[in-house]
């Protein structure tokens, strides 16, 4: 069968090259699950954003800060296919220099805070909205740092949040956000800028990406895309691979309760 | 039932903490719940990321303010490799006077007849994971393979590796008359061409052999080596003297057809048995009739790497015929279908056989070259008669033996 038979599209943000490993291997096990898929790469989620809207394709996998974006501009509830199980618990994480934690937010006055990409949901706008829920206007009251490398791909890459944490670590900074996944992989891999870091804040916990379509796409097509992704197992040697690439180990069904805080925060913005 | 506690003590993740962790988890069933104590909120705050990256769940946090916190982990449900448990531990391979040999990795019944073609590099005792990608090799047969003793015989090439920089004296060779140097020299050169033949011979099939048979890769390995350091010793010997000589077209031609056999027993019983064999009377020879010190040992020590590489094609065709029998007339057919090739070349060629006419006679006068040419007689009546030995122990009979030392190379190899 050729791919342009495929029922379904799913656009995608090409933040790295991996993602069309990822992608070429998702799609056998679509096959193999009897629904057809195929996928088209956007260099932004802007794009993809628009693609969704325009009806390019059918599914955008997007980023909170996308999938707000979408609604936003859609007027409307948007349809939830589907989330990584790391997206329905994220969290962002404020570091220090050893030994020079804050006990409360309010410490963190005055001092120079480093922020990702200002298009990431949780390496920037996140933080600046829980830390304002929590008593302290960053923005005003903290010299904000800010890395915006990877505009665009919303925090995808790690660049930006890479650069947090040697900001901090090598005193250009007082504190740095970052995704709680990013500093576990700057963990696994052993980069050394985080060996004398703590952490000294963790914001409470949202939702991250999730596969979005439009209302208007057909319910029984939905339901059997949604039935094939869940189907996805991290025991399944042909996947697993792919599964770690795109850091899931499980498939959940979303709902929109995680992205209320983002959505609030990008009203506000 | 209350979760197993673990104290992490001044350990953080990155810091060893996660060593400790994955031991614990990894014995457990999924859904059991392990509370980890930390005197330090940084690890506390960071531990459900790390549970979360590894396949787990952070399900409550006590953050007690100054410490200690508790958080408690729950197990994943999915195994970190995707293998089968591992088997229980067992006792070791036994080990002779505190030596470990790879004949006693494991008992000739558990080499595998078959081996997937499709395996990977799963080490002897190891489980492979799945999701690896698929190799092709294609010498996946025990029996298509293997010696009895090639264990054995990959220890003794361990055993008696030496460095033809250093174990030869090379002082020695220095200082020959010309006519003897160029005798020595094109001898050497005529050596050196046909061990890169040796070379290329296991060499070609050493990476189409299944990783599941290491014994016979250690022992190509170990041929290949050998050949590798001859083809050095001998061009060095060739080159101390500073005499140029010939590398023979009909040489070429003679291992050209070496290389096209395919089939790894035919191989084994050109090179190794017929090949490798007659060699052994000529370093013998050349040992013997070695005008210094350095050439002497040079055919000394590749002598007895060469020992072994016979062997091993004596010990290989003996069994292969033994398990097959009608392997014979396919071994046979792969000589005749060498010699065919060979049909343009009338005999060893006249720049060696002068050669070693000379290097017997040590001189230029009458006298002496006449007993010389008399031992190059003699040499190759050895050759023939030594060659039918071996091939009556590899299991031929006298009738095929003669046929099979009939059809050898005039180039010796």
């Amino acid at each position: 069968m050729s791919r342009t038979d495929a029922e379904v599209r799913v656009g995608a943000v090409a933040y790295h090259p991996r993602i069309v490993t990822i992608w070429e291997a998702f799609l056998e096990h679509f096959d193999r699950e009897g629904m057809p898929t195929d996928y088209i790469l956007y260099s932004n989620y802007e794009r993809l954003v628009e693609a969704v809207l325009a009806g390019e394709v059918e599914i955008g996998w997007n980023t909170n800060t996308a999938f707000v974006a979408l609604e936003q501009q859609l007027g409307a509830q948007a349809r939830i296919l589907g989330m990584r199980d790391i997206d329905a618990r994220f969290a962002t994480l404020i570091v220090t220099r050893r030994g020079e934690a804050f006990g409360e937010v309010g410490e963190l006055a005055g001092k120079r805070l480093a922020l990702g990409s200002g298009d990431s949901g949780h390496a920037a706008i996140l933080p600046l909205h829980y830390l304002d829920e929590q008593g302290l206007d960053a923005a005003s009251e903290c010299e904000l740092v800010r890395f915006d490398t990877d505009l665009g791909k919303h925090g995808d890459t790690g660049d930006s949040e890479l650069r947090v944490i040697r900001a901090v670590a090598e005193g250009a900074a007082d504190a740095g956000a970052l995704g709680e996944p990013t500093l576990a992989a700057f963990r696994a891999e052993r980069v050394p800028a985080v060996f004398d870091l703590e952490v000294a804040w963790r914001s409470p916990t949202y939702y991250h990406c999730n596969f979005t379509a439009l209302p208007s796409l057909d319910d029984a097509l939905a339901q059997r895309w949604e039935g094939a992704l869940m189907a996805m197992s991290y025991d399944d040697e042909r996947m697993r691979q792919a599964m770690d690439l795109e850091g899931v180990k499980r498939w959940l069904r979303g709902d929109r309760t995680g992205y209320r805080s983002l959505a609030a925060a990008m009203s506000e913005g | 039932m209350s979760p197993r506690r673990l104290e992490a003590g001044e350990l953080e993740l990155g810091g060893g903490l996660e060593v400790l962790l994955a031991a614990a988890l990894e014995g457990m069933p999924a859904g059991a719940r392990v509370e980890v104590i930390t005197p330090s909120r940084s690890t506390a705050l960071e531990l459900p990321s790390w549970a979360h990256a590894s396949g787990h769940q952070a399900v409550s946090e006590r953050a007690v303010p100054g410490g200690p916190y508790a958080v408690e982990l729950e197990r994943g449900p999915f195994a970190r490799v995707l293998a089968d448990p591992l088997p229980e531990k067992r006792p070791g391979p036994r080990l002779r006077d505190g030596e470990l040999h790879t004949a006693d990795l494991r008992s000739p019944a558990e080499v595998p007849a078959q081996a997937d073609p499709a395996a990977g590099f799963t080490p002897l005792g190891a489980l492979a994971e799945r999701g690896a990608p698929a190799f092709r090799w294609t010498l996946n047969e025990r029996d298509a393979l293997w010696a009895d003793d090639v264990s054995e015989l990959t220890e003794q090439a361990s055993a008696g590796q030496w460095d033809a920089s250093r174990d030869i004296p090379w002082e020695a060779a220095r200082g020959l008359p010309e006519f003897l140097e160029r005798a020595v020299s094109q001898v050497m050169t005529f050596i050196a061409q046909n061990e890169y033949g040796a070379l290329y011979v296991p060499a070609g099939f050493l990476a189409d052999v299944n990783p599941a048979y290491p014994e016979m890769l250690q022992w190509l390995s170990s041929h290949v080596h050998d050949e590798a350091r001859h083809v050095e010793v001998f061009t060095k010997r060739s080159l101390i003297g500073g005499q140029p000589s010939y590398a023979l077209a009909s040489t070429e031609l003679s291992l050209h057809t070496l290389l096209d056999e395919r089939d790894f027993s035919g191989a084994a019983l050109l090179l190794n048995v017929l090949g490798e064999g007659t060699f052994l009377d000529l370093l013998r020879f050349l040992e013997h009739y070695a005008p210094d010190a350095a050439t002497r040992a040079a055919a000394a020590l590749a002598h007895r790497d060469e020992v072994r590489h016979v062997h091993f094609g004596i010990s290989h065709v003996r069994r292969h015929i033994a398990t097959d029998p009608d392997q014979t007339a396919a071994l046979i057919g792969a000589a005749e279908r060498r010699a065919g090739k060979l049909t343009e070349m009338s005999g060893l060629s006249p720049l060696l056989t002068e050669g070693l006419t000379v290097m017997a006679a040590g001189s230029l006068q009458p006298a002496e070259l006449a007993r010389g040419a008399r031992e190059v007689r003699e040499l190759m009546q050895t050759m023939e008669d030594n060659r039918i030995k071996r091939l009556r122990a590899a299991g031929f009979d006298q009738r095929d033996a003669q046929h099979l030392s009939d059809l050898h190379t005039p180039n010796l190899m």
